[in-house]
This record gives C-alpha cells, sequence and structure tokens, in this order.
C-alpha cells in the first residue's frame, strides 16, 4: 500500500512553502496533515487555505486515503 | 438529439484576444436557431495597491480540478436554463492591465435565458473554480488578488 501522499500547493501557499508539491507520508487526516504543514512551515498559521483530496473540495476534516493527492488552496481568485 | 457533452479546456495562455472573441461570435452565425447572445469579459483593471499600482495579473490554476469543476458548473447551467450554446474562457499566465482575461459567452432562443445563465456562470466561476490571481506591482512587489 503507497502510504506516501503527494500535496499540491497553489497561489499563496506555494508561495509561503516555496515549492509546488511535497511528498510526503500520509500523516491520516486533513487535521493532522494541517498542524504538520503548520509545524514545518510556521507561515502557514496565519495563513487561509482548504483541502482538496484527488481534486474534490473537502470542507471539513477527512481521512487522506493512501497514495492521495491533497491540494492546498488558498481562497479562489479567478475572473 | 441530446449531444453528449465532454469536459473541455477552458484555459488559454495569456490575454484573450479581441480576435478571438470576434471569431467566436461569428462562428455563430450558421446557428440560426440563436435569438441572442450574451458576453461577459473580464479585463485586468490598474488598482491602487497600498504597495504599488497594479501593471498584470499572474493566473495560475490547479488545472485539472479546475476543469472538471468548470464541466460540473457547465452541466448544471445547462440544465437549468434553455441555451443553444456556452463558451468558456479563461487566461492563465500573465495578463496586462487592460486585457482581457475571462471570455463567458452563452446562445439562446431568446435573450432571458443566454443573460440569466451568463450572470449566473461568471458568478459561478469566480467564486467555485480553482483558480488564483497575483497581481504584479509597478513596485516589482506583488500582492494576491482577492475577490469581492
Amino acid at each position: 500500500m503507497n502510504e506516501v501522499i503527494l500535496i499540491k500547493a497553489f497561489g499563496m501557499i506555494a508561495e509561503k512553502i516555496g515549492g509546488s508539491e511535497l511528498e510526503w507520508k500520509n500523516p491520516g487526516t486533513l487535521e493532522a496533515l494541517r498542524a504538520k504543514l503548520e509545524n514545518e512551515f510556521p507561515d502557514l498559521k496565519a495563513a487561509k487555505f482548504g483541502f482538496a483530496i484527488n481534486k474534490k473540495l473537502l470542507q471539513s476534516d477527512a481521512e487522506i486515503p493512501a497514495g492521495a493527492e491533497v491540494a492546498l488552496l488558498p481562497p479562489f481568485s479567478g475572473g | 438529439m441530446e449531444k453528449e457533452r465532454k469536459p473541455k479546456n477552458i484555459f488559454v495562455q495569456g490575454a484573450i484576444t479581441p480576435e478571438k472573441i470576434a471569431q467566436s461570435i461569428a462562428n455563430h452565425s450558421t446557428k440560426t436557431d440563436i435569438g441572442g447572445h450574451s458576453i461577459f469579459l473580464g479585463q485586468v483593471r490598474a488598482d491602487e495597491k497600498p504597495e504599488g499600482k497594479v501593471v498584470a495579473i499572474d493566473y495560475s490554476a490547479y488545472e485539472e480540478m479546475a476543469l472538471e469543476k468548470a464541466f460540473e458548473i457547465r452541466e448544471a447551467i445547462f440544465a437549468k436554463y434553455p441555451l443553444t450554446c456556452m463558451h468558456i474562457y479563461h487566461s492563465l499566465g500573465e495578463v496586462k492591465v487592460g486585457e482581457l482575461c475571462l471570455f463567458v459567452f452563452t446562445s439562446s432562443k431568446h435573450r432571458n435565458a443566454a443573460m440569466d445563465a451568463c450572470d449566473k456562470l461568471v458568478e459561478r466561476i469566480k467564486a467555485e473554480l480553482p483558480v488564483w490571481g497575483k497581481e504584479i506591482l509597478d513596485s516589482d512587489g506583488h500582492v494576491w488578488k482577492v475577490n469581492v
């Protein structure tokens, strides 16, 4: 089982992380991932962002499936 | 007969040219059941920010998710309004002030469906597509666009 997840960051979040992709061991849930991200990148504590798992937007905490693609999405500003 | 609709690429690299828009309008002349078109064009504005004046917006997107979402929105709008045609184009990369970054085009037998659908589409595109605008400033810095 692939317990590594691909994290994709966009917009202001990519800027704060200093890159657009990370490969991490699956922390299990989105809340655990947020805590791990904030620990690794303290700038993220003040940033607003949500998650999508495998391209589906999640409004609350969720389990991260093995091998998932998890996107870090700051507020959208297209148009 | 109902035509099967598939996800289309809505993204264009750089600004959307007035020529592309003119051509798109012209392409509808053979569709003689259309009685009205509605068009929305988004243009990059030279906003004055505390950090400087906006000279361009650099757009980026989570493209795969945005295309899936655009398809979902498209299907929902087609189901709600009696439209003949719908086209959505959004820029990626740098678009300078005064240039066009969004082109939404709806057509129907009668004007109201086209106008209402166009309005709803623009609102949903801005709220729901994972697209981000980095506003490039004349001071060489940048700020992240916020949609109101």
